[in-house]
């Protein structure tokens, strides 16, 4: 009978989720099926089940030069940039909306602020390009040249970079992120504030004492999910944003960009496979380790 | 609680029953296409790109090229058409994934498609079924056409029959060169250029004197012009990786010779004086944008025949001119880039040839192809032009691929839009046979022994090329860190595995 209750109670849940997992079978789960092709030397001829088997012949070309280490560094390096500036000013703007005492100014703040997650890279590069190129952009035209300060050649300059590109992606992503986090802090227990307002608790001691410890189980889960992801970057950003300036290379190269200048002209679906596989598991692996070092910490907000 | 239950489930599969109709709903009107009768009638799919607008509706083409096909070889055709952008994609997928496709074109990949097996040997077949096509090739390029598509003995496509020869030419706004008080006698070579450029720079402060013909990334054609004045042949590999320079044999790195080195300080040296703009390498605006829009007085290409600069004209609205600066070197892959090929996945390979065989040699089809319905879609002029019916357009008739003319078919049975000079199409027939030809015509370089170097010689590439062939980057510096980064990508693996396979192709041809 409990079984049967457990049953009742959770079948409706399950056809929700219905939609969702059959997207994960049939664009996750479904194409595992092929990561043997990266082993393999694909010849049409003899068909993929028939092509030779290579070993790991097809992983090579990720190592062969330098560019191996820049590569692995920017994408790590970026993605824990993005992932820590990210959930701070996530954070940092869902607390703001919560303390706005009109409802409305924060629907409107919060609309305004998701909007940039919605242009395209391609959109945002062109909007980009409008203040950094070099014969008319506004940041060398309307704010270096009236300062007095030498032109910056700004596509050729590897250095300014990283600014640049983290800059783009919080403004790009800070707000949609913020969501997930104003909704955790509108389901905390009012009472809790009043509480603490009664014991004379000013704003900043709230949101230090209350606010953020019952967010961490949250944090916690979002940037788990994220690590996941951590050798993969956005093709757009890297890509389409710096205008694939050759010159900046050494720090908008990611494994992703990487794979597409290399494969552009070679077509090799064995090499690309090999390039998805190995960023799949250094991601799995990564996420099972962090954790494995949530759970010892604290084993309540582990993830599995 | 049972009755329930099975509710409960019915309705769960009522849901994924109507998510998997839904998916299919959108494509199911697709597959009924024209029905002729079927007796003893092969069936091809033939792909082709276009740079026209893709119609909605394909299928009166398709009836009008099958009325020729079925009744002259008794084959009905597939006509698919597909813009530039994903061709290749298209055609990829459907040979990955086991769809028909039998007859379909190259743009720069033929190596690749031959070193996967994913093309059928036609030597045979062409030799059977080719009778006239092989006639009209030879009589338009020469006797060695098909060498270019021929490796190891079997031939594994046909290459594009159209004026291959693609002199470089320094192309200039006409009425800016009239204002500096010079004419087009000035020109005679890309020394007499630096003069021209400082005058315009005088004269017009705000436009840029010569600019990149590609961007994305940036080319100003001098890879072009140095393999033209210094006879290099690429050996079917645009990378620069390994070239044999005037025919001596050796395989050496492009990037390391003197002719390059020279083209870059060169380069430099104008970009230095300001006649390149500053952001040449990185830029994303067109040439023929630039040149529209009077910011821009000249740039350098390779083009075939005479008549370019007047198109070049028609599309900017300015009075453009061109020159010949440079000759060009035919190698391989000047003649094979694109080809038409037969899918080795094909379940009709004769079928595939024949077609072939009248794609190049029946002025009807070609010209149905290219320009649609007579009457319709267009109006014969004479015996060698077309235009479009009064009051239409390429925008408002229902088909026309005129964009295509260069990329499919013989250039000499085409007709030619409307105020193009025919003896220019005889021009270009002549220059085939007239222009050098490298002594490794016919050479194909197999880069699969070497395709992780590859792989990371492409990335080297593309991150130095661009800022030298603009001038934006210093050579004395630059170069030296280029060719040790090529090094460390493994370029010496790929000029020793050139060298090998260029030295038995060698032996193979005494």
């Amino acid at each position: 009978m409990t079984k049967a209750r457990a049953l009742k109670k959770t079948l409706p849940l399950f056809m929700l989720a219905i939609p969702g997992l059959l997207y994960f079978l049939i664009n996750s789960y479904l194409p595992m099926f092929g990561v043997f092709i990266a082993f393999k030397d694909v010849n049409y001829a003899k068909g993929i089940f028939g092509s030779d088997w290579i070993g790991f012949d097809n992983f090579t070309f990720l190592f062969q030069t330098k560019d191996a280490w820049i590569m692995t560094r920017n994408t790590l390096l970026y993605n824990l940039v993005f992932i820590a500036l990210g959930t701070v000013f996530s954070i940092m703007i869902a607390i703001f909306m919560a303390e706005l005492l009109k409802k409305v100014y924060a629907k409107l703040f919060m609309s305004g602020l998701i909007l940039p997650n919605l242009i395209s890279m391609v959109v945002l590069s062109m909007l980009v390009f409008a203040f950094l190129n070099a014969d008319s952009g506004f940041v060398n035209k309307s704010i270096l040249a009236p300062l007095g300060l030498p032109e910056i050649s700004w596509y050729t300059e590897s250095k300014y970079w990283p600014y640049i590109l983290v800059f783009i992606q919080i403004w790009k992503t800070a707000g949609y992120g913020s969501i997930v986090y104003f909704a955790s802090i509108a389901g905390i227990d009012k009472s809790i504030y009043e509480a603490a307002k009664i014991d004379g608790a000013g704003k900043i001691r709230q949101i230090r004492t209350i606010t953020l410890p019952l967010l961490k189980p949250t944090v916690i889960i979002l940037v788990l999910m994220s690590l996941g992801r951590i050798f993969n970057s956005d093709f757009g950003l890297f890509y389409q944003v710096p205008m694939n300036s050759g010159a900046l290379y050494s720090t908008t190269q990611t494994i992703d960009t990487y794979v597409y200048r290399a494969l552009m002209q070679l077509n090799d679906i064995g090499m690309s496979a090999a390039a998805g596989l190995y960023q799949s598991i250094v991601g799995f692996a990564l996420v099972v380790i962090v954790n494995a070092i949530v759970r010892k910490v604290s084993p309540e907000n582990a993830l599995f | 609680m049972k009755t329930k239950k099975g509710l409960t489930l019915g309705i769960l599969v009522m849901v994924v029953f109507s998510l998997i109709l839904s998916a299919c709903g959108s494509n199911n009107n697709s597959s009924s296409s024209n029905k002729v009768d079927e007796k003893a009638v092969d069936e091809i799919v033939f792909a082709m790109p276009t740079f026209n607008a893709i119609p909605e509706d394909l299928s009166k083409v398709t009836e009008a090229i099958n009325a020729i096909t079925v009744d002259k070889i008794g084959v009905k055709v597939d006509f698919k058409l597909y813009g530039p952008a994903d061709y290749a994609q298209k055609v990829n997928l459907a040979l990955q994934s086991g769809d028909k496709m039998d007859v379909f074109t190259t743009l720069g990949q033929f190596t690749n498609y031959v070193s996967k097996n994913q093309l059928y040997p036609i030597e045979d077949l062409l030799a059977e079924h080719g009778k006239e096509l092989i006639e009209i090739v030879e009589k338009d390029f020469g006797p060695d056409f098909l060498k270019a598509t021929t490796i190891g003995g079997h031939t594994y496509g046909v290459p594009v029959n159209k004026g291959m020869s693609l002199p470089i030419s320094f192309v200039y706004n006409a009425d800016m060169l009239k204002e500096i008080g010079k004419t087009s006698d000035d020109i005679t070579s890309i020394e007499d250029l630096p003069a021209i450029f400082e005058a315009i720079k005088q004269k017009f402060p705000d436009v840029v004197p010569f600019g990149p013909i590609n961007v994305n990334p940036s080319d100003t054609g001098l890879i072009n012009y140095i393999k033209g004045t210094s006879k290099i042949d690429f050996l079917t590999d645009t990378s620069g990786i390994g070239v044999v320079v005037d025919g001596d044999g050796q395989v050496v790195n492009l990037y390391e010779t003197d002719a390059f080195i020279d083209g870059v300080k060169m380069m430099n040296a104008w970009f230095n004086n300001g006649y390149l703009q500053k952001d040449a390498a990185t830029t994303t605006i067109t040439s023929t944008e630039l040149m529209a829009s009077d910011r821009l007085f000249s740039y350098m290409g390779g083009y075939g025949g005479m008549e370019a600069a007047s198109s070049i004209s028609a599309q900017t609205g300015k009075n453009i001119e061109m020159k010949r600066i440079a000759p060009f070197y035919f190698d391989t892959n000047a003649v094979n880039s694109v080809s038409w090929l037969v899918s080795s996945t094909t379940k009709v390979p004769e079928a595939a040839v024949k077609f072939l065989n009248l794609l190049y040699t029946d002025q009807q089809l070609i010209n149905t192809i290219l320009y649609g319905i007579e009457g319709e879609d267009f109006i014969k002029v004479d015996e060698h032009h077309v235009k479009f019916p009064d009051g239409k357009n390429a925008n408002t008739v229902s088909y026309t691929a005129m964009l295509s003319t260069g990329i499919v078919g013989s250039e000499s049975i085409q007709y030619q839009f409307e105020g193009i000079n025919w003896s220019d199409v005889e021009l270009k027939l002549k220059e085939n046979k007239e222009t050098e030809r490298s002594p490794y015509f016919g050479f194909i370089f197999d880069p699969s022994p070497v395709k992780t170097q590859i792989s990371a010689v492409t990335n080297v590439v593309n991150q130095y090329l661009p800022g030298l062939v603009t001038g934006a980057l210093d050579p004395e510096t630059i170069i030296p860190k280029f060719v040790q980064a090529l090094k460390d990508a493994g370029a010496e693996a790929i000029i020793q595995s050139k060298q090998d396979q260029l030295n038995a192709w060698i032996a193979e041809q005494q």
